[in-house]
């Protein structure tokens, strides 16, 4: 590689789990990111934060050997440009001031700690380095960053971001929360199974690009497993839903230490790929995705592009970049429903009637365009699901607006449920003409044509219905069902 | 399938974790309260509400699962399967309703398209199983089957009928098996434990 004058930079990324070092070349005259050595230490800063709320000491000494380490390399290619980002578990950390002044003094360097926004945006720059330079990237791709303590989402259209969000499912979490056994145990797994499928089928994603990336450590010693595991071909960087399911089985089998022996893996990291496993398959399951592709590069060396594509004002740009991305992308509702068992019952019930219902409102604008008959469902599913937890507190709700909004919303379930329905039976139908003789193929084209008749008459109905909805409304009387006033009343 | 029993005497400031296992207890026995029906494979409106129930059941251990013992994951697979297995059965007992709703008006002609548009305009929400406005809507179309079409449609309900008894037996076993490994006590034990 040319390029021996070109300013060497250093990115470093600051983890929940792992703090990452790229040494590069930014940029390299031929516009490919000349890499000259990465590095990388598991810390687990998550792991603390998560207990107590603050970097142990034990952890901040850690970290800093690391950084310094991480400083040596970078003197040892003479970077003339050490650049520093901090996520999650930082962010939320009690101490993090001092944390960042103290490796400011001991290792002489400036630590950004940046919000979910820039960290989804430099994320997608680093994932997709590889995509952007192929002559016809995809319409539509996402890129997953799973992290320890996030789990970061972004939607491209075009190559630009098009939607984000930071999910609070990073694989240290996870880990730390459901999966302590070593193996984890079976219960382990179907609670973690749940806890994932309901977060994930409570976020309102109508629709989700056939194509996923994926980056982060976990990801990437998931590929490194699969491959030395099973022999897939080291030369596509493609984990499919049953190289997943086979790695699941086999680290639900063997201890962290045996994985990480056999398969001459990190240990700390071979604790931690069970969950994020069981996060990729749920992604995978929930969006139904066949596969996931597996990118090395990640938000380090995003942090390099954008100091080889902007010097000095990268950290200003990509935060412009990240504002905007914010005012264009939808919201979703990203509100996590753990519901502890010491908090106040009035006070979950609150939360609940609303992000439930908010989920329900979601599908409204899907099923009034009538193109994916899934979203009837959905809505329908997100129906019942507030109805549950409305029926979980009616005794503690006041009378007269449950009974109103509870009417209001069965009287929507009752139309998606029609609507439902009929598409169920013209789905049974067309399954059947397949295996179907010729007689009996007659006899079910003319149930079809009607049944599509009336679901096309229903559809006005539903809209109608649907349109009517004032969501404001819905959800001022949800909130007047557990009300400050009734809590007087509150029992029987 | 009537309404979900209101839970009585729960405290608004109560801890959450104490209160759901209150609501899922009535649950639970709310869906046991069906078990009787499911040596009957036509008792077909009964067969439904264990659905209902049983969902009802799953919906509230999943909205306090953070608040109950791992072995509620467990539970919570079986409840799914049951409830799949029960949907499945209630989406061919639909559609072999709307079959035999179909062929009968064909066969009685105008009284019995007039009395199913009575059922229409009388009937309570939700409490048919094909939806009186579209059976309405199919005997009012201008065109019947003809004689190849309804001996197709004749095949199918029989077809649909095989497959119906396939799945009923598959679910029996299910809840069989559940049985013997006495399921219901499972959920109780697992809402003693705080």
């Amino acid at each position: 590689m040319q390029g021996q004058n070109v300013p060497v930079c250093a990115a470093i990324d600051i983890g929940s789990n792992t703090l990452r070092l790229v040494v590069a070349r930014c940029p390299c005259p031929d516009g490919v990111l000349d890499i000259l050595e990465t590095d990388e230490a598991i810390v687990r800063i998550g792991e603390s934060v998560n207990a107590t709320g603050a970097i142990s000491s034990e952890k901040q000494a850690h970290a800093l050997s690391v950084l310094q380490r991480f400083k040596a390399l970078a003197t040892k290619h003479s970077a003339q440009t050490i650049l520093a980002i901090a996520t999650e578990a930082i962010r939320k950390a009690s101490n993090r001031d001092d944390f960042l002044t103290v490796i400011q003094q001991e290792a002489g360097i400036e630590v950004h700690c940046i919000d979910g926004d820039m960290e989804a945006t430099l994320t997608f720059y680093g994932a997709t380095y590889e995509l952007s330079k192929s002559a016809q990237p995809p319409a539509k791709v996402s890129v997953m960053d799973m992290g320890g303590g996030s789990t970061e989402l972004v939607i491209a259209k075009d190559m630009q971001i098009s939607w984000h969000t930071s999910l609070p499912i990073g694989s240290g979490v996870i880990h730390d929360r459901y999966l302590t056994a070593d193996p984890p145990t079976e219960a382990d797994r179907a609670s973690a199974r749940i806890f994932l499928h309901t977060y994930l089928t409570g976020l309102q994603l109508q629709q989700f690009p056939p194509i996923l990336f994926a980056t982060g450590g976990s990801a990437n010693t998931l590929l490194i497993l699969a491959q030395r595991a099973f022999g897939l071909d080291t030369s596509h960087a493609i984990l499919t839903h049953e190289d997943l399911v086979r790695c699941e089985g086999l680290l639900w089998a063997l201890s962290a230490e045996e994985i990480a022996q056999r398969y001459q893996l990190d240990t700390k990291r071979a604790r931690i790929i069970t969950a994020g496993v069981l996060i990729l398959l749920s992604l995978l399951e929930t969006f139904d995705l066949k596969e996931v592709h597996i990118s090395s590069y990640g938000i380090r060396e995003g942090v390099a592009l954008a100091y080889a594509r902007n010097g000095a004002q990268w950290l200003a740009e990509a935060r412009q970049q990240a504002h905007n991305v914010s005012q264009a992308t939808s919201h979703v509702n990203t509100n996590v429903e753990i519901v502890t068992y010491h908090e106040e019952f009035i006070t979950s019930g609150r939360r609940l009637f609303l992000t439930r219902a908010e989920t329900m409102l979601g599908w409204r604008d899907v099923v009034l365009k009538h193109e994916d008959s899934e979203a009837v469902h959905k809505m329908r599913v997100a129906s019942r699901r507030l109805r549950a937890v409305m029926d979980a507190y009616q005794s503690i709700c006041q009378r007269r607006p449950f009974k109103a909004v509870y009417a209001q919303i069965k009287d929507i379930a009752d139309a998606l449920g029609i609507a439902r329905d009929t598409d169920v039976m013209i789905d049974t139908l067309r399954q059947q003409l397949e295996q179907a003789s010729a007689s009996e193929q007659a006899g079910i084209r003319w149930l079809i044509d009607g049944l599509s008749e009336y679901r096309m008459s229903h559809q006005q109905l539903l809209e109608k219905r649907l349109l009517k909805l004032d969501k404001d409304a819905l959800l001022r009387s949800l909130k007047a069902c557990l009300a400050e006033e009734g809590e007087k009343h509150g029992k029987g | 399938m009537a309404k979900a029993k209101v839970v009585a005497n729960l405290d608004a400031h109560a801890l959450t974790g104490q209160n759901a296992r209150a609501i899922a207890s009535v649950r639970l026995e709310e869906m046991y309260s069906w078990a009787q029906y499911v040596d009957n494979s036509y008792s077909v409106q009964e067969l439904h509400n264990l659905r209902i129930a049983t969902k009802r059941l799953r919906y509230t251990l999943e909205v306090f699962v953070d608040t109950f013992p791992d072995a509620c994951g467990a539970i919570l697979k079986e409840l799914e399967h049951i409830q799949e297995e029960l949907g499945s059965l209630h989406d061919k007992d639909v559609m072999i309703a709307l079959l035999r709703l179909c062929l009968g008006g064909q066969d009685s002609g105008g009284e019995y398209e007039q009395s199913l548009a009575a059922v229409a305009q009388h009937a309570h929400k939700g409490r048919l199983m094909i939806d009186p406005a579209m059976m309405a809507h199919l005997l009012r179309s201008s065109e019947g089957p003809s004689p190849a079409q309804r001996e197709g449609l004749e095949a199918l309900l029989r077809h649909l009928q095989r497959q119906r008894k396939r799945q009923y037996t598959v679910f029996r076993e299910h809840w069989y098996k559940l049985k013997g490994q006495d399921f219901q006590h499972q959920i109780v034990t697992m809402l003693d434990v705080s």
